[in-house]
């Protein structure tokens, strides 16, 4: 890890000097203290290594700014807390491991963490069958079904069917009613497509054609001329990561543009960062962050200008942001429960309205999705005022539960 | 006198383990999860370690190098985690029922493959590995596809009326520890048969062992099946033990891990294809703490190992042994 702050080692060090220091102060304190003063233990698996690294160690960041926020307010009843980052390497079985590596060896008191949909279904699993309070911070719809859910599974993160249904609901209106997908040919995707067909029914919209290619295809060139003469009115680019990224370079490439509008659920900062203003140029997409909220979102300036001071002036990205978001939630809630146990934190989530960084959010009470606004962005290409301006906001839809899936539908027995 | 005696005792104390190999191994997997880091982490090793002693009874044993073994793993794993799940079998029997399929599957894919050699043969379980590989990914109903397969969880965990707590790390462990153990001795039981012999002879020289008048086609056909049983009995316990089935255990992936494990640890050795294993994962675990380019760390090791060890670590262990027991035969 490059990062030196986020070195197991130096935390190892760190923790080492911390527990000398204890010992040496032990006369001095009452045992009562020094039980109070055992650190609270945060897991935090996320793919440090494989294809989103660079979400994944934004996400490490954000979450130790979170931490290291808690501890200089004083932690937990003079409890500090300490977060164990642990490399999933984008593998649902790596995950699995280092997650029971996490309740079992290291005793964590919960976990929070997770990028792909994969993964956290893992992690949820363990943590499910453990009783131990999981805060996905990644997409996805399975986890919120009620075959995957647990009482102890919080979802901070958007799901791919709120994301999709927030960039139809503003771009169909305006652009058309005939559509093509282009559509990565798996469970994310698919998801994805859903959204979008269920917010369409409501404009009446009409698809041309749900274009499969499998997850990973670098070359889009044979799927572009038959986008090209079905003559849709909107392309929609059911992808994610690099598949979105080299999907987009090459419609670009191939004048697509020009004849349709293209939109994409997912819009990230980071990929964005990577993949450069000309490819993404116009996009029109949803995102569950941007720091340019900031402009009319108190808590965004706020959480962006503790994240400016700690790491040179960068601005968080998207997935950094539910880092940060994820940790302050479960450290508000075992604040609020005067307790760490899995059951007594989880009853306050439940009833928690927090606003750390985009606005009012909140749990839902079947699923525990966190209900939260989605905004709507489109990348630019000109007029930026420096390297982390990158998008410009259109709209910020307003967190509804009406936008989700309903509990019905996952399967939950209506509370 | 007490020089010889300290000679003697060395070769005697190995003669008498390589006589008991499997009590050996045995003895050595009851304390792992003692002085490994985590329980977790010893029982993927115990798991890695009877899928590579698997593969190798066909690639070191035999001589026929198979890139398709994640096929056999997988199947395992998610006719297991299936039959818990949709039908509420009991886990031992959903062990069995996953192994069985994953012999099933080997009987097709062998009967398939047998008829190539050399890396045609390769190239052949490569593809019918990744025809299983994608027909698992898009039977989503079943499997779950992408996501996987999650929710196999066993509420009533016992046997004989005796109540055991999987969720207790050690219990698990030696639960599962339990077949991986009738496993060992049954592959120590068939190599020690004169079928045993009758593989080893195909992979030193096949002509020669058709001209002795054995039926080299049924003797592959048969080997190729005990090893995808083997296999498949130990992606049923990882099922078990992770209680999700990851897409990534039917990838190509797995099926070169196992190729990795067996070359680190010594192909055509008894407890070779575990030490490899054992490397293999306790390395990853190990790097992956301190630093994000844990595969560059690993890589660098593996070639050294191929570079100067290249019968491996037990392979080259086994050999110094033997070779200084010749010289001291030799002297005497």
């Amino acid at each position: 890890m490059s990062d030196s702050t986020t070195s197991p080692l130096r935390r190892r060090l760190l923790a080492g000097g911390a527990a000398g220091a204890a010992i040496a102060g032990a006369p001095f304190v009452s045992r009562l203290a020094y039980a109070q003063s055992l650190p609270i233990k945060i897991g935090f698996p996320t793919p440090l290594t494989g294809a989103f690294s660079a979400e994944a160690q934004d996400q490490v960041r954000a979450a130790e700014l979170a931490v290291k926020e808690f501890n200089a307010a004083g932690g937990f009843n003079g409890r500090k807390v300490e977060l164990l980052v642990r490399d999933d390497k984008l593998n649902p079985g790596e995950a699995a491991t280092r997650t029971l590596e996490l309740i079992e060896k290291d005793k964590v008191d919960l976990i929070v963490g997770s990028l792909s949909a994969a993964t956290q279904l893992s992690i949820n699993a363990i943590c499910k069958s453990r009783k131990t309070l999981f805060n996905s911070i990644s997409q996805s719809d399975a986890i919120n079904e009620a075959k995957d859910w647990s009482f102890y599974t919080f979802h901070e993160a958007l799901t791919p069917h709120a994301t999709a249904g927030a960039v139809a609901r503003y771009a169909f209106p305006k652009f058309g009613k005939k559509v093509v997908y282009l559509t990565a040919d798996y469970a994310y995707g698919h998801e994805m497509v859903r959204g979008f067909q269920r917010a369409g029914q409501a404009f009446g919209m009409q698809t041309l054609a749900d274009i499969r290619h499998p997850l990973g295809a670098a070359d889009y060139s044979a799927f572009l001329p038959r986008i090209q003469a079905l003559k849709p009115d909107i392309l929609v680019l059911c992808n994610f990561g690099r598949d979105l990224l080299n999907s987009a370079k090459q419609i670009t490439d191939f004048g697509l543009k020009k004849q349709m509008k293209v939109i994409a659920p997912v819009l990230l900062y980071t990929a964005r960062q990577a993949g450069g203003a000309e490819a993404f140029d116009g996009i029109l997409g949803g995102t569950g962050y941007y720091w340019g909220m900031e402009d009319t979102i108190p808590s965004a300036k706020k959480f962006n200008d503790k994240f400016r001071k700690a790491y040179g002036g960068a601005v968080p990205s998207d997935y950094g942001a539910l880092g940060y978001a994820g940790i302050r939630s479960v450290l508000q809630a075992i604040q609020e429960a005067r307790s760490t146990t899995a059951t007594a934190v989880a009853n306050v989530m439940r009833k928690m309205r927090y606003d750390f960084y985009k606005g009012t959010q909140f749990y839902r009470l079947c699923d525990h999705q966190s209900v939260q606004s989605i905004i709507i962005v489109e990348s630019k290409s000109t007029g930026m005022k420096d390297k982390y301006d990158v998008f410009k906001i259109l709209s910020i839809e307003a967190p509804s539960e009406s936008n989700l899936r309903t509990c019905d539908e996952l399967g939950h027995k209506v509370i | 006198m007490t020089k010889t005696a300290q000679t003697d005792f060395l070769p005697r104390a190995t003669a008498f383990i390589a006589k008991h190999r499997v009590a050996a191994v045995l003895a050595f997997l009851m304390i792992f999860p003692l002085v490994m880091p985590y329980e977790a982490l010893a029982l993927n090793i115990l798991i890695f370690g009877l899928y590579a002693v698997g593969f190798n009874l066909l690639f070191g044993y035999t001589g026929l190098l198979s890139f398709g073994h994640a096929a056999f793993f997988g199947v395992g794993s998610y006719l297991t985690g299936i039959v818990i799940i949709r039908f509420g079998l009991s886990w031992w029997m959903a062990i069995a029922v996953g192994t069985a399929c994953a012999g099933l599957v080997g009987l097709v894919i062998g009967f398939l493959a047998i008829r190539t050699r050399g890396i045609y043969f390769s190239m052949v379980t490569l593809a019918l590995g990744q025809i299983v590989y994608y027909a698992f990914y898009k039977a989503e109903n079943w499997t779950g596809g992408e996501n996987g397969l999650r929710g196999i969880t066993v509420e009533n965990f016992g046997i004989f009326g005796i109540q055991l707590d999987i969720l207790n790390p050690l219990t698990k462990y030696y639960v599962l520890f339990v077949f991986v153990a009738a496993a060992l001795w049954l592959v120590s039981r068939i190599l020690a048969s004169p079928f045993g012999a009758v593989i080893e002879s195909i992979r030193e020289n096949e002509g020669r062992c058709a001209a002795c008048g054995y039926d080299v086609a049924r003797a592959k056909l048969l080997i190729f099946v005990l090893s995808s049983l083997i296999c498949g009995l130990a992606g049923a316990l990882r099922a078990l033990h992770l209680s999700i089935v990851p897409i990534d255990s039917l990838h190509y992936l797995l099926s070169g891990q196992a190729v990795m494990m067996c070359l680190l640890g010594g192909m055509g050795t008894f407890f070779g294809p575990f030490v490899g294993a054992g490397v293999f994962l306790y390395l990853e675990d190990v790097a992956t703490v301190f630093t994000t380019h844990w595969m560059a760390v690993v890589g660098v090791i593996f070639m050294l190992f191929v570079l100067y060890f290249p019968r491996g670590i037990w392979g080259t262990l086994i050999h110094r042994w033997q070779a200084r027991r010749v010289h001291a035969g030799e002297a005497r």
